[in-house]
C-alpha cells in the first residue's frame, strides 16, 4: 500500500497536534515576554529603539543559526536515544571528533582540489572559490560517513551486547567519552587550542563564505549564520517527512515507542538499531564539521555539548518520544542563548539551565511530552 | 490434519523466575486452540516463548515442520506468524493506515497487502472510516480491531491472539469473537482468552493451564462449561 500523499495543511497538523499548539502558544507568549522586555529597557533608555533592533535582529538570526545546528547534533542523540533507549553520553565527544575530521578532510581536499599538478581544478574552472566550497561539502560529507562507521562499529561490537543494562551502557558510553576526549588532547592538544579554518591558510572559505555579511541598512547578518539557518530548516523538513512518509522512519517511530512489538511485527530491530546509531552517530559528525568554521575543531567541545544535547531533550520533551521535541527544544536553547548574551550578558552560560530547571517543575514532560 | 504448531516439553524462564515447567501442546491446521486459565498460568509466556521473545531453554517448538525455538524473534515471525499482543500495544503516536504500513513484512507485495486490507475492512467496516485517525485517539474497541488487522497484513499461517477481548464490553467483545470466527477460513488461530465463554463456539481444542503447567486438555469446550469440578478448579475466576 502506497502512503497516500494527503495535503499538508497547518490547521489539522495542528488540529492532530495539540502539543505542538500548546508550544506556538507558549512561543508567543514568549515572544510577548521578550518584546515587553526589549520595551523596557528602550523606555529607561539603556539603549536606543534603533540599537535594540539591531541587537534584536542579530540575537535572532544568531540564535536561529546556534539553534538549527544544536537540532542537527540533537537529533541523533535523540534517535539513539529514542529508539536503542541507551543514553550515548560518547554522542558529544562524536561531535568534537566530528569537528577535527571535518577540518583534516577539508584542509585534505581543498588541497587536492587547488593542485595545479591534478586534474581536479579543472573540473571547477580554477574558480578557487566553488573549490573550497565543494571541499567544504566534502568534509562535511566526510565527517558524517566516518562518524556513522565509528558509531556502528561502537553499536555493534560493544553496545549491541548491553541492550537492557542501562547502567552498563552508560559506564560504556561515558569510557567511550573519556578516551575520544583523551585522544584528541593527545593528537590535537588541550581545549586551549582550536583549529579553525583561517585565511592565510590556502583556504578561501573564510573570506568568501564563513567571513561573508549580508548587510541590511544598519544591521550586518554573517552569510554563514543565514546558510546555517537555511540548512537546519531543510534537514528538519527532510527529517519530518522521512518519518512520517517512508517505511523506515515509521517503523523507527514505532520503535521509539515500542521496539518489541516493532520486532515482534517482523523486522529485523537489531539491525535498525545499528542503523540507527550509524545515523545518530554521522549526524554528530556532521554537525561537527558544519560547526568547525564558527567555533573551530576544539577538544573540550564534547562535554559541552553533550549537556546541550541534554538540556535540549529535557526542554522539548524528547525524552517522551516526539521527534518535534528536539527542534523546539533547540530553538528555545539556541535563541535564549543568543539573546541572553545581546541583553542580559551575565545570564548567558547559564540561561538555558534556568529554563529547564523552570520547564521541568512546571510541565516535567518538556514542551511536546505528557502531562 | 497435520500439527501446524508443536510445543514439545518447553521450559521458560524469564529472569531467574521458572514460568513455563515442560509445557507440550500441539495446535492443528485449520482449527482454533485456545490456551484457558488464570492470570500467571503461563498462557501469554506460552504466546511470546513462540515468538521467540521469552525463548525456552530446554524443549523444543516446531512450525510447519522447522524448528524455531532458537531463531531471533523477526525470523520466526517471518515464517508466516501474526501476532496480536494481549494489551494491543498499537503504536499510538502513528496513524491507522502507518501502523498498518510498519506491519506488513519486505515479503508482502502492495497486492497483497491490498487484498488484505480488503479483508480487513470487511471483517471491520468502521476502519475504512479511521485511517488517517491518529492511533491513540482511537477507543478500546477501535484499537483491539486495529491490533487484529496488524495481523492481518500478511498472508500469516497462525495467528497468536492474546486475551483480545480484555476490557472490551460484552457487545463488542460478541462483534469481535465473530469476526475472528470468519478469520478461521484464512488461517490457523491460537487464541488465549480468560473468559472461556466467550470462545466457547469459537474453539477446536483447549488446554487449561495452571501454575506454568498444562493440567487439562480437550476437544470440546461445551463439555468443559459443563464440567463444573474443572471450572472451579482451574477457571474459577472467570466466572
Amino acid at each position: 500500500m502506497m502512503v497516500q500523499k494527503k495535503r499538508f495543511s497547518p490547521r489539522n497538523y495542528l488540529e492532530e497536534n495539540p502539543q505542538v499548539k500548546r508550544i506556538l502558544r507558549f512561543a508567543v507568549f514568549l515572544a510577548i515576554i521578550i518584546v515587553g522586555y526589549l520595551a523596557v529597557i528602550w523606555a529607561i533608555d539603556i539603549y536606543t529603539l534603533e540599537g535594540v533592533i539591531i541587537k534584536a535582529s542579530k540575537a535572532t538570526v544568531n540564535g536561529l543559526a546556534l539553534s538549527m545546528l544544536l537540532f542537527l547534533m540533537v537529533s541523533g542523540f535523540y534517535l539513539i536515544f529514542g529508539l536503542c533507549d541507551v543514553i550515548n553520553f560518547a554522542h558529544g565527544s562524536f561531535f568534537m571528533l566530528g569537528g577535527f575530521l571535518g577540518f583534516i578532510i577539508y584542509l585534505g581536499t581543498e588541497a587536492v582540489f587547488l593542485d595545479p599538478a591534478l586534474p581536479f581544478h579543472l573540473i571547477f574552472g580554477g574558480n578557487q572559490y566553488v573549490m573550497s566550497i565543494m571541499a567544504f561539502i566534502v568534509s562535511a560529507l566526510g565527517a558524517f560517513a566516518i562518524m556513522a562507521l565509528i558509531g556502528g562499529g561502537i553499536e555493534f561490537f560493544t553496545i549491541r551486547r548491553l541492550y537492557g543494562n542501562s547502567i552498563a551502557q552508560i559506564l560504556l558510553t561515558v569510557g567511550f567519552m573519556y578516551i575520544i576526549a583523551q585522544a584528541a588532547v593527545v593528537i590535537w592538544g588541550p581545549s586551549q587550542f582550536s583549529y579553525f579554518i583561517t585565511p592565510g591558510s590556502t583556504s578561501q572559505l573564510d573570506t568568501f563564505f564563513m567571513g561573508g555579511v549580508l548587510v541590511f541598512g544598519d544591521i550586518v547578518f554573517k552569510t554563514y549564520n543565514i546558510f546555517l539557518i537555511f540548512l537546519g530548516f531543510a534537514f528538519a523538513g527532510l527529517m519530518f517527512l522521512g518519518f512520517k512518509r517512508t517505511r523506515i522512519g515509521l517503523q523507527i517511530q514505532a520503535g521509539i515507542e515500542d521496539s518489541e512489538m516493532v520486532e515482534a511485527l517482523g523486522t529485523d530491530i537489531r539491525k535498525l538499531f545499528t542503523i540507527v546509531f550509524m545515523l545518530g552517530a554521522g549526524l554528530a559528525g556532521l554537525s561537527g564539521a558544519i560547526l568547525v568554521p564558527v567555533i573551530g575543531a576544539n577538544s573540550g567541545h564534547g562535554l559541552t555539548y553533550l549537556i546541550y544535547a541534554f538540556v535540549i531533550v529535557v526542554i522539548g520533551g524528547a525524552h517522551y518520544g516526539r521527534f518535534e521535541g528536539t527542534f523546539f527544544g533547540a530553538l528555545v536553547v539556541g535563541l535564549s542563548i543568543q539573546f541572553s548574551s545581546y541583553f542580559i550578558p551575565f545570564l548567558e552560560n547559564i540561561i538555558v539551565f534556568i529554563i529547564m530547571v523552570i520547564i521541568l517543575i512546571v510541565k516535567p514532560g518538556g514542551l511536546t511530552g505528557h502531562e | 490434519m497435520k500439527n501446524l504448531l508443536e510445543i514439545q516439553n518447553a521450559h521458560v524462564y524469564i529472569g531467574s523466575f521458572y514460568i513455563l515447567q515442560g509445557i507440550s501442546l500441539v495446535v492443528p491446521e485449520g482449527e482454533v486452540t485456545v490456551l484457558l486459565g488464570r492470570n500467571g498460568a503461563g498462557k501469554t509466556t506460552t504466546m511470546k516463548a513462540i515468538l521467540g521473545i521469552n525463548p525456552p531453554r530446554e524443549g523444543k517448538i516446531v512450525f510447519n515442520g522447522e524448528e524455531i525455538s532458537n531463531l531471533p524473534t523477526h525470523k520466526i515471525v517471518n515464517k508466516g506468524i501474526g501476532y496480536v499482543p494481549d494489551t494491543r500495544r498499537i503504536f499510538s503516536t502513528l496513524t491507522v493506515e502507518q501502523n498498518l504500513i510498519v506491519s506488513r513484512r519486505k515479503e508482502t507485495s502492495r497486492d497483497v497487502m491490498q487484498a488484505r486490507l480488503e479483508l480487513i475492512f470487511d471483517l471491520f467496516p468502521d476502519m475504512r472510516r479511521f485511517m488517517k485517525q491518529r492511533a491513540g485517539t482511537l477507543s478500546g474497541g477501535q484499537q483491539q480491531m486495529l491490533a487484529v488487522a496488524r495481523a492481518l497484513v500478511n498472508d500469516n499461517d497462525l495467528l497468536l491472539i492474546d486475551e483480545p477481548t480484555e476490557g472490551l464490553s460484552p457487545l463488542l467483545a460478541k462483534n469481535l469473537i465473530a469476526s475472528l470466527d470468519r478469520l478461521k477460513e484464512y488461517a490457523t488461530i491460537l487464541l488465549v482468552e480468560q473468559n472461556f465463554r466467550t470462545v466457547s463456539k469459537l474453539g477446536d481444542n483447549y488446554y487449561i493451564f495452571d501454575s506454568g503447567k498444562i493440567v487439562h486438555e480437550g476437544k470440546n469446550m461445551s463439555e468443559l462449561i459443563s464440567s463444573k469440578a474443572l471450572v472451579a478448579q482451574y477457571l474459577g475466576v472467570s466466572i
